[in-house]
């Protein structure tokens, strides 16, 4: 479980400006990595347009991975992160969004609500042990 | 170019998406709602890495792996994540190879253009090719424990 000095650091990585420049990031991805990445978030671009675009095989993550490896490169103790590693963070990202949305949802629908409200997350987390990390942490 | 942290927030369209498809026909979402469950996202993925790293850092590997992330999730209570994501993996490494081996022909079919094209400087080419080959087995040792 999280320490509280482990949580304040998070909190200080996301109130912060971040310091490295941008080149160290690109000294520790190789270029086939950031091409791959690229085509991997323009596949997730093309899907978010039209409604008629296809399921194509690249699109295996919704999230965009160079904004996931951005995110993840803003911890001053990670080096360097594989294409894959960077790849299930995103997908365990997809997953905890829909978890967090249906376990929220319970809540709704115990007000009679349809609509998830701000409240209903927050009870959420506050009662699922998995959530408790967030405790704190939203603004 | 250095990032600031509110640029780095995910993809508000996407995640409206994944919550929508998550949950029932007819249900909406308030824009607190939502804008709170991109911040936790992003949260979880700080965490998620800052406790993937501890792994990398304990096998004292500078890289963090995809091993890690998976160690990661059960350290953090997400074991019901372990197995979509290892399926996820396979397909993802499948797909990964396919391009890899497409850059490669792509990069053999070059050279072969270019050595009939010099019929006089044949013997130096295949020097030069023979040297190629040692340093790309060379380098794909090293991909492959970076993406291990």
């Amino acid at each position: 479980m999280l320490t509280a000095e482990e949580k304040e650091k998070m909190a200080a990585t996301l109130a912060a400006p971040v310091a490295h420049a941008d080149h160290e990031a690109d000294r520790c991805t190789s270029e086939e990595e950031n091409r791959a990445a690229e085509a991997l978030e323009e596949g997730v671009q093309q899907q978010a347009t039209g409604p008629a675009a296809a399921v194509g095989h690249n699109r295996l993550s919704k999230l965009p991975l160079t904004r996931i490896k951005a995110l993840m490169k803003t911890d001053p103790d990670v080096s360097l992160a594989s294409q894959e590693s960077v790849f299930i963070i995103a997908k365990a990202t997809e997953l905890f969004v829909e978890m967090i949305a249906k376990d929220a949802m319970v809540y709704a629908q115990q007000g009679k609500r349809k609509t998830l409200q701000r409240k209903d997350l927050d009870n959420a987390i506050e009662a699922i042990d998995e959530f408790a990390f967030l405790e704190g942490t939203l603004d | 170019m250095a990032e600031r942290p509110e640029d780095l927030n995910l993809p508000n369209a996407v995640i409206t998406r994944i919550i929508k498809e998550a949950l029932p026909d007819g249900v909406n979402v308030s824009k607190e709602a939502r804008r709170a469950i991109s911040q936790a996202a992003s949260v979880f993925v700080l965490y998620a890495t800052s406790c993937a790293n501890n792994f990398a850092m304990k096998a004292k590997r500078k890289t963090l792996n995809a091993g890690d992330v998976l160690a990661a999730m059960e350290e953090m209570e997400f074991e019901r994540f372990m197995e979509p994501l290892r399926e996820a993996l396979e397909v993802y490494k499948k797909g990964q190879k396919g391009k890899k081996e497409v850059s490669e022909q792509k990069r053999k079919d070059k050279e072969k253009k270019t050595d009939s094209e010099n019929d006089k400087s044949r013997e130096e080419d295949e020097e030069e090719e023979r040297m190629e080959e040692e340093a790309e087995a060379e380098n794909e040792v090293e991909e492959e424990e970076v993406e291990n």
